[in-house]
């Protein structure tokens, strides 16, 4: 059996915004970088995305060059689908044990022609489209999808053959199986993101029964021009929405869920997706319904007031509950504050929750690092050094370390890099792992 | 590797994925129901889901699921609206 092993400066764990710009940041130093991400595709929560805030640019079009350079940077060597399963430290820095999960395809000859996926007969809910869309069996991530290579979800195959018979390159290979392999750096850079408040978290919004109760990042997918629909429908009937209502904080500043902290993004990109329906359904009401508006970035102000003086309507009341009538109709029960806080029942086509960002991995089992009381990294000196964790050699970078935005995600990557590269330098600056044509960084041993 | 080979393979991990492989054939089995039920009811004409819903007696969020994945699959295709919903129609092609 072959073992690989690799020696790079700096381990990433996380291929989304903020583990590709860290990667980046570093990779243009010289410094040499594994990237390694769980999912067959880089890009993170932010591919998925419609348009950001407060420029409205197109997601994939800032994206998908980003996810590109990774790819093709000549100090990054890029693993997807692949998981970190433990680490080990020495003089020397951490050993990672790495676990290439089998694609079942040849990553070499596949040309991500997507024949595979036309032939393959079995739909499964696709979770890029937030499950409204399907991909099949044998499929390719997604269209912008680094690298852009199909994969089997052997979950749902039934070893029928048909894509191997309708793969041109001939890249199926169904005896692949899980190849364990090592990193060894001397720096680890945490990227691993997070997750969306679960839709059944909140009973009172419908625990997820509700068709139309939708989450933000499902809008998010409907606005998208690559999205499951190619439109903004309702998934309960197809219908195009007049009356679209958003729930603010239904997920953050809620004791009874166990998150007390705000989210940071959520007015935000409710205000940004309420702009984007104004456009795509110009005669579509749309409310916002608010604790507090909480726009404080650069330029987030200026488009509140422009969301304001484009019509939406915005309602400050918590909502108490969410029910739906015999047409699927959401109707809202809320408390209008600004009206002498009488409670009143308001039918909408549509209700988009406003969820919360939660923690999404425990880094304590395999890297050591302790995560704070609210779940996130913890950084024990976070006004001084946010990304810097409580375990020399390991930095935290993106939203790994807490709620934020796409824009503070990038500016703690660039941070969580220059702290690492200061860490290499200080530690043992002469003794750059040097990428030649060789493959100098690459050592096989044999076991 | 021959075909010869490929079959045993297949059939060898056929045994190995036991279970996965029957539980993806009964949702084989389900959805290729469920597609013809909606080629026959868009068969006379373009539909709306919810019209596809009655025809056929399904879930109009399971319709809206299906006619959605054979849209990306190009066996449905998507046609103007009609009133709040747009119609769909069985691929030219493939109705033939």
């Amino acid at each position: 059996m072959v073992q690989e092993k690799i020696r790079v400066d700096t381990l990433v764990v996380g291929g989304g915004i903020a583990g590709m710009q860290s990667a980046l940041d570093l990779a243009d130093q010289g410094y040499q970088v594994a990237l390694v991400e769980r999912d067959p595709s880089i890009g993170g929560k932010m591919i998925q995305l419609s348009k950001v805030f407060p420029t409205l640019d197109c997601c994939s079009c800032i994206t998908t060059p980003k996810m590109s350079a990774v790819a093709h940077h000549e100090n990054i060597q890029l693993f997807t689908y692949c998981e970190i399963q433990a680490i080990e430290e020495n003089d020397q820095g951490f050993v990672s044990n790495a676990l290439q999960k089998p694609r079942y395809v040849d990553v070499d000859t596949c040309t991500g022609c997507r024949q595979c996926e036309y032939a393959c007969p079995i739909d499964v809910p696709h979770p890029f489209d937030r499950y409204l869309g399907a991909h099949r069996a044998a499929y390719v991530p997604f269209s912008t999808a680094v690298p852009q290579k199909a994969l089997i979800d052997m979950e749902n195959c039934i070893l029928c053959g048909k894509c191997q018979r309708g793969c041109p390159a001939n890249s199926i290979d169904f005896t692949q199986k899980e190849q364990p392999f090592e990193i060894e750096s001397r720096a680890i850079i945490l990227a691993t993101g997070f997750e969306i408040t679960p839709p059944d978290a909140k009973k009172e919004y419908g625990a997820g029964q509700f068709h139309n109760v939708v989450d933000a990042l499902v809008m998010e997918r409907l606005l998208a021009p690559t999205g499951p629909y190619g439109h903004v429908l309702r998934p309960s009937d197809g219908k195009e929405p007049d009356s679209i209502a958003y729930v603010q904080c239904a997920g953050s500043r809620d004791k009874t869920l166990g998150v007390e902290y705000c989210s940071r993004v959520c007015c935000m990109y409710a205000i940004k997706q309420a702009m984007l329906i104004s456009g795509a359904l110009p005669l579509a009401d749309i409310t916002i319904y608010y604790m507090d508006i909480r726009t404080f970035g650069k330029g987030y102000d200026q488009f509140y007031q422009t969301a304001q003086a484009m019509g939406i309507e915005f309602v400050k009341g918590k909502v108490a509950r969410i029910n739906e009538d015999e047409n699927q109709n959401p109707v809202v029960r809320v408390e209008m504050i600004d009206e002498g806080s009488k409670v009143v029942e308001r039918m909408h086509d549509m209700v988009v929750l406003s969820v919360g960002m939660l923690p999404c991995y425990d880094p304590q089992p395999i890297f050591g690092v302790r995560s704070a009381e609210d779940g996130f990294v913890l950084t024990p000196s976070i006004n001084m050094a946010p990304c810097v964790t409580e375990h020399p050699g390991i930095f935290v970078s993106g939203t790994a370390a807490g709620p934020m935005d796409i824009v503070d995600s990038i500016v703690l990557a660039g941070a969580a890099s220059a702290e690492a590269a200061a860490y290499l330098e200080a530690n043992d600056g002469n003794r750059r792992s040097v990428k030649s044509t060789t493959n100098a960084a690459r050592v096989t041993a044999h076991a | 590797m021959s075909e010869k080979e490929w079959a045993e393979t297949l059939k060898r991990l056929r045994e190995e994925h036991k279970e996965t492989v029957a539980r993806s054939q009964a949702l084989l089995k389900e959805q290729q129901a469920k597609r013809k039920a909606i080629r026959k009811a868009l068969e006379e004409g373009p539909r709306t889901v919810p019209e596809v819903a009655d025809l056929t007696g399904f879930a109009s969020h399971d319709v809206m699921w299906y006619v959605m994945a054979m849209k990306k699959f190009g066996l449905i295709e998507e046609l103007e609206m009609d009133g709040e919903y747009y119609r769909y129609q069985l691929t030219q092609e493939k109705a033939k």
